[in-house]
């Protein structure tokens, strides 16, 4: 049902300050960009996938090689995401500050019923997915594949093919080849990142008020498959590799 | 029965309270809750102690004035059902029963287990009416609604305004409250011409009641003795930010 009178568009401002400033707008916000995020990560996910399969190496040295080549376009990707990430934490350092000053005192007893363990979890798991973030971008996008101790050649985009660029592929199966301890820490990660979406999926698209009373009962299991699935795809590619199953 | 109680005592809103170990002797278990309590107090008061305060006032579980967290539960450990509705025959004789008041930084205890609610009284006052003239008794059963919405509306409509919603949320969120009384009036014809103005003026009180943010544990809906579901939550959100980035009315 629509509105008996409508009117134009509140001004900017005041979009702003409401989307800000309330409980919805803050979640909203929180929700936006991390399905924003949630659209990257399978995305990512998916790049990563063709390190299976025949003709894996040239596979994904293309990809890798791809995405280099988008120049600019994937600096407009780079910045996008950073700020869907800085929207993502203020929000949720927002919504944490507001809802701890809600319960000054708590309970000396409480009792779950229905909360699961990926919701309560949310705070520490995204705490420890920013770090994990950050030290993934540092293995492998910020330093060089010879500061971590890569010395494979380059190698030709195509079979036969005079194109020569960085040997990506080799340098993930170095990345994780004989290193368990390394390649357990993320799959680790991954795992958080699986219990993170589990809640987050649905949570956002409950916040954006997508959820209506009939797809609800399957809406709400979106959220644990995809949050397995991307637990599985992830971690499937460094226990590949640390298993020798990929070399 | 027999029953140890560990109650929640606190003499007035400046002073911190304390819990307090009571023993309940002789209970029967067709007793409520709050008859339970009354027996309490009534041998507290032939003792000369002072007898511990809590908000009743039906006890058929219609008016929304009873409250308390049963064993870290609100209303207790009875699903859908009200504290006043509770029977003792829920627990067993030796029980160790905590009993606290609903905590939350707009509720603020005003002595013992009571706490005061007002905050839901100045969200309502934002907008939880309809201001156009909806014409005499008759007049209702003139405008065909379908019976889809109307279950939907009478569904929301059915919050007494107890407030477990918000003792049960971690972040001590008014939202089912506030989205049941939002969507009561999204599912009916009488309420579009306030629509947009009702939600934004009843959520911006909300907020400035104190209340937390909806981060969707669903507890709210797992205590609720009217059994609102969140559904009316997401549909008040919809509304919200559709008020918001689309536009608003009267
Ligand atoms: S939504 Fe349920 S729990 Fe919350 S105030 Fe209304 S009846 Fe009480
Ligand atoms: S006393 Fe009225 S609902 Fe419990």
């Amino acid at each position: 049902m629509e509105d008996a009178v409508s009117q134009p568009p509140p001004g900017v401002g005041k979009v702003i300050a409401r989307m800000h400033g309330s409980t919805i707008g803050q979640k909203a916000l929180m929700a936006v960009s991390g399905l924003l995020l949630v659209g990257f990560v399978f995305g990512h996910m998916l790049g990563h996938l063709q390190m299976f399969g025949p003709n894996a190496r040239e596979h994904y040295n293309a990809y890798a090689h791809f995405l280099q080549s988008l120049g600019e376009l994937l600096w407009v990707m780079r910045l996008t995401l950073l700020a869907a990430v800085i929207l993502h934490i203020v929000s949720a350092v927002q919504v944490t500050l507001r809802n701890k000053a809600a319960r000054p005192i708590q309970y000396a007893n409480v009792k779950w019923i229905k909360a699961t363990f990926a919701s309560r979890a949310m705070r520490q798991t995204g705490v420890i997915l920013l770090l994990f973030i950050l030290w993934h971008l540092l293995r492998f996008t910020i330093m060089s594949a010879a500061a971590t101790g890569f010395t494979g050649p380059e190698v030709p985009l195509k079979p036969g093919s005079t194109e020569l660029v960085p040997d990506v592929y080799g340098r993930m199966v170095f990345a994780f080849n004989n290193r368990p301890g390394i390649t357990l820490t993320y799959v680790g990660c991954v795992g958080l990142l699986g219990v993170h979406l589990s809640h987050g999926i649905q949570s956002a698209l409950q916040t954006l008020g997508v959820l209506n009373a009939a797809y609800r009962p399957l809406l709400k299991k979106v959220g644990p498959a995809l949050g397995g699935l991307v637990f599985v795809g992830f971690a499937s590619v460094p226990l590949a590799i640390l298993a020798g199953f990929i070399k | 029965m027999n029953l140890t109680l560990k109650i929640w005592r606190q003499k007035d809103k400046a002073t911190p309270g304390q819990f307090e170990t009571i023993e309940a002797k002789d209970i029967s278990p067709d007793m409520s809750f709050l008859e339970m309590l009354d027996v309490v107090s009534e041998e507290a008061q032939k003792k000369g102690f002072e007898p511990t305060a809590f908000d009743h006032d039906c006890r058929e579980g219609i008016c929304g004035m009873c409250s308390l967290v049963i064993n870290g539960v609100p209303h207790g450990p009875e699903a859908a059902t009200t504290t006043c509705q509770l029977h003792m025959r829920k627990f067993k004789d030796g029980d160790n029963i905590v009993i606290e008041p609903w905590r939350a930084a707009a509720f603020p205890v005003l002595r013992d287990l009571v706490v005061d609610r007002s905050a839901f009284d100045h969200i309502q006052q934002k907008g939880g009416f309809v201001s156009i003239n909806t014409g005499g008794t008759p007049d209702g059963n003139a405008i065909p609604i379908a019976k889809q919405e109307a279950d939907l509306a009478m569904d929301a409509a059915s919050c007494i305004g107890c407030g477990a919603c918000v003792a049960a949320c971690k972040n001590a969120s008014a939202m089912l409250f506030v989205a049941a009384k939002v969507s009561q009036y999204a599912h009916l014809p009488q309420g579009q011409a306030e629509r947009s103005r009702r939600v934004l003026a009843m959520v911006e009180q909300h907020d400035a009641e104190g209340f937390g943010s909806c981060t969707n544990f669903g507890e709210c809906e797992a205590v609720c003795p009217k059994e609102i579901s969140v559904r009316v939550i997401a549909e008040m959100n919809r509304d919200y930010l559709r008020a918001t980035l689309v536009g608003t009315n009267s």
